[in-house]
């Protein structure tokens, strides 16, 4: 039907970014379908491979994947309608190929030991923390309606988040040690809790409650030396309490990696706020300094720039580099495609379903699986870049940005370790790894993300005025 | 804030570009380098696991070592190697662990597990016609009826010691035991934690049941060296034959001491009259007639001819690696005396005590020994095929012939050491050299009982050399059971 009225175009010309008034819903259920495509191969490949047959309790534990997803997508469609349609089924995807592994890895036997690497109830506990992390996602969706009300928490959000950091190292090490690194709150034997995986959360959202407060004298007061903008020594206070922070968590906990994503956080939330790149120097150097005299302090540092710099030297591959060896080897063998889910070895690297998850996948998926991994993962990044970009409110453009950064950065730092392109640190790969701390703060981090980009996407409200004077006519 | 989220963003895209070029570099181009890397199980793994396994079967088609489906459903490991006849075969076919290989499975590895590249065409039409890949079927030189025979004489026996019989005119080995031996298909279990232990048993097991005698074990030869000795006097003095009398005292001085040499018990050799046809001082094997020749022959003539039959050879691969057979040039004639008869530190192989023979029966001309018959493709086609190939010459027919002579007379002459087990033989001839070497200071421990032998004398066919650790007197441990082989090999000729 043609219309002599022109209608709205659905992006307005004057802005690209500005979506019309299209909410995407089916196109996210649609993109959730592949998703969920996706992982019933991976898990019958998984049965095919190892046992010649679909695996037992496929039913079972896909249709409750799909459940809890689908209450996700329920979600969305009620409390954050003009959400991005990408992020729920890239991190469902992702969520589900975790999943998928944990089962593949309980499902087989290491030989040397005699033992699976993760017990048989693996998947089905990697599910309930799925359904964990999606009710805090629901959660965060129907009680935060605004982005901007966590603005007002920003002073208690950054105490409880220095708490949470704080808390391993203050705990004796019996309760919080975990591999050499003081990063978890055990209760009992059974359940375990990793703090930092909330607390990062907390405090980018801390950050960008302050840095928005303060972003104007933080940008502008300072004189120049040398063509660059140095900050007055009365505004360091913040980036030297986060630098100090940072410092301690690498000494007192021996948690190298967090450290870095903490430190890389704050200086570029700074940086999006300020547009000063004296800060991100300032905060590079900063980072840089400590951790070198960290590693000439704490042995457990140093060693990990020597596994970096000399994995296959002397007694380094069968002692300290013998995970990263093994992870390398792994990745090796899959080469280009991959062994197939179920036809490499991933047990023999250790700690396979936690730090080196990524690696497992390298080996069984191969280089183009492990790069359309990347590449999920960047383009999750790239929407809440883009969420940044289109929000208004300066708070929520830092809390986009921010969070974006992080996510990116901490599959910078789990990934780049693995692969040997920086020193190896142990943290958890987002929605892949085992842990259910790890999974609820990343479903955590999609929620706010959600939040956030439904606002930026969410068109402004009609003015009744303008009603009367233009007709709208909507084709079909 | 825009322009800075710009740069955020740029910074986002270099952190993703490098993580891919990373992964690219690694899993595109750093594969083969991380493979070849020594600690590299997952590619040792990958080796051996990609394809079914190839068999090992004997000459006649006996199968003594294979390849099943895995049994249980959780194994990472799709095939388990299994050993029909445990034990008997260890020698030959080794063992296939999940860290490492023996024997044939060791040195025929790339063929059987389907990765030497002389498969690779093959494996290319196997990829296209859609076929699954298997590795290469070895077929040994070893003979079941002999191998049987063999291990059942010695587990019959009960001490330990090894049997290695040779066709003299290939080369062939025919039959290879050792006792105590073991099972490899415990070995192959694919559960870590248990071939860690049963590996240590093994190796704690003071009977030693992982060491294959017949190739890595070396024991003084004892008597059975005088065919060295013959051999080197009848080359050195072309005159003489094996009538010729030569000087036999009941005791012989050695020189440059007050020691004496004496035979068995102290006896007179041969009649007592000092004198002796070597034949005669031969058969009844009299150390003072062998220990008066190596004197005269010298030990560099001894030391030559013991390298031709084969000893001091550092090298020897059939494909298995063979220990070192020893002949020590001894640093005076007193123990020269004692080498020419198979003492001092005279050592070999059992395997190097049938070369003895197989050199004397095929005319003087040692053929390599060699286990590995042929090797065949999953499609049947014949990938390698070992052609009999010449060691040494270490005497001439003529020599080879008198020292043949001399063999008879020791088992078919009445006073010969090997007599009383002549009749035993129905009517094959067997032409041997029995051997008891002292072992232990001061001649403490039991004696090593050798035994060398070919037969049928006329046409021979098959040569045995047998050792018996503490076996005792060489005629009565030793030589009993190479005549069970040859019964069991001609038997079935």
């Amino acid at each position: 039907m043609s219309s002599i009225t022109a209608p709205t175009p659905a992006v307005d010309p004057d802005n690209p970014l500005m979506p019309g008034g299209r909410s995407r819903r089916r196109t996210e259920l649609i993109m959730l379908v592949f998703a969920f495509a996706l992982v019933l191969f991976a898990f019958a490949n998984v049965g095919f491979s190892l046992k010649g047959t679909l695996p037992s309790g496929t039913a079972e534990y896909l249709g409750a994947f799909i459940v809890i997803v689908l209450v996700a997508h329920l979600a969305m469609r009620r409390f954050a309608p003009w959400a991005d349609p990408l992020l729920l089924p890239l991190a469902a995807l992702l969520n589900g190929l975790g999943i998928v592994m944990m089962y593949r890895l309980g499902a087989q036997v290491n030989p040397a030991t005699g033992n699976p690497e993760v017990s048989a109830s693996a998947t089905g506990i990697q599910i309930l923390f799925s359904a964990i992390g999606i009710g805090c996602f629901v959660a965060v969706l129907a009680l935060v309606r605004e982005p901007r009300v966590l603005q007002r928490y920003t002073y208690t959000l950054g105490a409880i988040g220095i708490l949470l950091l704080a808390l391993p190292a203050l705990l004796p090490g019996s309760i919080s040690e975990v591999n050499g690194a003081k990063i978890q709150i055990a209760f009992g034997s059974l359940i375990t809790v990793q703090p930092e995986e909330f607390a990062k959360l907390a405090l980018a959202i801390s950050f960008a409650g302050y840095l928005v407060a303060k972003r104007d004298v933080l940008a502008l007061a300072g004189r120049r030396v040398l063509g660059i903008d140095l900050p007055r020594a009365r505004d360091l206070g913040p980036i030297v309490l986060v630098w100090a922070v940072s410092l301690l968590l690498l000494v007192f906990e021996s948690d190298i990696g967090t450290s870095a994503v903490f430190m890389g956080l704050f200086v570029a939330m700074l940086y999006i706020a300020t547009s000063r790149t004296s800060w991100l120097l300032l905060g590079f150097i900063m980072f840089v300094v400590g951790a070198f005299a960290a590693s000439k302090l704490v042995g457990h540092v140093g060693e990990r720039f020597d596994i970096w710099l000399h994995p296959f030297v002397g007694s380094n591959p069968e002692n300290n580099a013998f995970q990263l060896v093994q992870g390398l080897y792994g990745m090796a063998s899959g080469g280009l495609l991959g062994k197939g889910l179920g036809g490499g070895q991933p047990y023999i690297t250790p700690l396979v379903q936690s730090d080196l998850v990524i690696s497992a996948f390298g080996e069984e998926l191969g280089l183009a699986g492990l790069m359309a991994i990347l590449l999920i993962y960047g383009l999750i990044v790239q929407r809440g870049l883009r969420t940044a970009m289109l929000v208004k409110d300066p708070f929520s453009k830092l809390l986009a940005g921010g969070l974006s950064f992080m996510l990116a950065l901490q599959v910078f730092v789990i990934v780049g370790g693995v692969t040997r392109l920086i020193p190896l640190t142990g943290i958890t790969t987002p929605f892949l790894s085992q842990g259910g701390s790890s999974l609820v703060g990343s479903w955590i981090l999609i929620a706010l993300l959600a939040r956030l980009s439904d606002t930026a996407r969410r068109p402004p409200p009609r003015s009744i005025q303008e009603e009367g004077l233009t007709q709208v006519v909507t084709l079909k | 804030m825009n322009r800075a989220l710009r740069r955020i963003s740029i910074a986002v895209l270099v952190m993703f570009v490098l993580l891919l070029i990373n992964v690219n570099y690694l899993q595109g181009f750093e594969t083969a380098s991380l493979a070849s890397e020594p600690g590299n199980s997952r590619a040792f793994y990958a080796a051996q696991n990609q394809y079914e396994r190839g068999s090992i079967i004997t000459s006649d088609n006996v199968t003594i070592a294979a390849s099943k489906p895995s049994a249980g459903a959780n194994d990472s490991i799709k095939y388990q190697r299994y050993y029909p006849y445990g034990p008997e075969y260890a020698p030959v076919t080794g063992y296939d662990t999940l860290y490492s290989q023996t024997g044939i499975e060791a040195a025929e590895n790339g063929l059987l597990s389907g990765n030497d590249s002389s498969l690779d065409v093959r494996k290319f039409i196997d990829l296209i016609t859609g076929k699954s890949t298997k590795g290469a079927t070895v077929q040994v030189t070893i003979n079941s009826k002999a191998q049987a025979a063999a291990y059942n004489a010695l587990a019959a026996g009960g001490k330990p010691g090894a049997v290695v019989a040779i066709d003299p005119s290939t080369g062939k080995i025919l039959a290879m035991a050792s006792y105590p031996s073991y099972n490899p298909g415990v070995l192959a279990t694919h559960d870590g934690k248990q071939l860690v232990t049963v590996d240590n048993q093994l190796l704690a097991d003071k009977s030693q049941p992982l060491l294959n005698r017949a190739l890595e074990g070396t024991y003084p030869p004892g008597s059975t060296f005088k065919i060295v000795t013959s051999s080197a006097f009848l080359t050195q003095n072309p005159g003489t034959t094996i009538n010729t009398n030569v000087a036999s005292p009941t005791q012989l001085t050695l020189p440059q001491t007050t020691n004496v040499l004496t035979n068995n018990d102290g006896e007179s050799c041969v009649n007592g009259t000092g004198q002796a046809q070597l034949i005669m001082a031969f058969a009844q094997s009299c150390n003072t007639t062998f220990g008066k020749i190596g004197e005269d022959v010298g030990a560099s003539a001894l030391d030559a001819m013991a390298t031709n039959f084969g000893m001091n050879n550092p090298n020897l691969t059939i494909p298995l690696a063979v220990a070192q057979s020893n002949y020590l040039i001894p640093p005076s004639l007193a123990l020269t005396a004692y080498s020419a008869i198979g003492q001092y530190n005279d050592t070999v192989t059992p395997l190097q005590e049938a070369m003895f023979s197989a050199a004397i029966a095929n005319g003087g001309t040692l053929m390599k020994p060699y286990l590995v018959q042929q090797v065949t493709a999953s499609d049947l086609s014949t990938v390698t095929s070992t052609t009999p190939s010449v060691l040494h010459q270490p005497v001439s027919s003529t020599v080879a012939a008198e020292v043949g002579k001399m063999m008879l007379a020791v088992v078919q002459d009445p006073t010969g050491t090997g007599y009383q087990f002549n009749a035993s033989v129905e009517g094959v001839q067997i032409a041997g050299k029995t051997g008891t070497a002292e072992t232990g200071v001061g001649n403490s421990g039991l004696d090593d009982a050798a035994f060398t032998c070919f037969a049928p004398y006329a046409n021979p066919k098959i040569a045995v050399g047998v050792i018996i650790q503490g076996g005792g007197y060489g005629a009565a441990a030793a030589a009993p059971i190479a005549v069970q082989v040859i019964k069991a090999y001609l038997g079935n000729q």
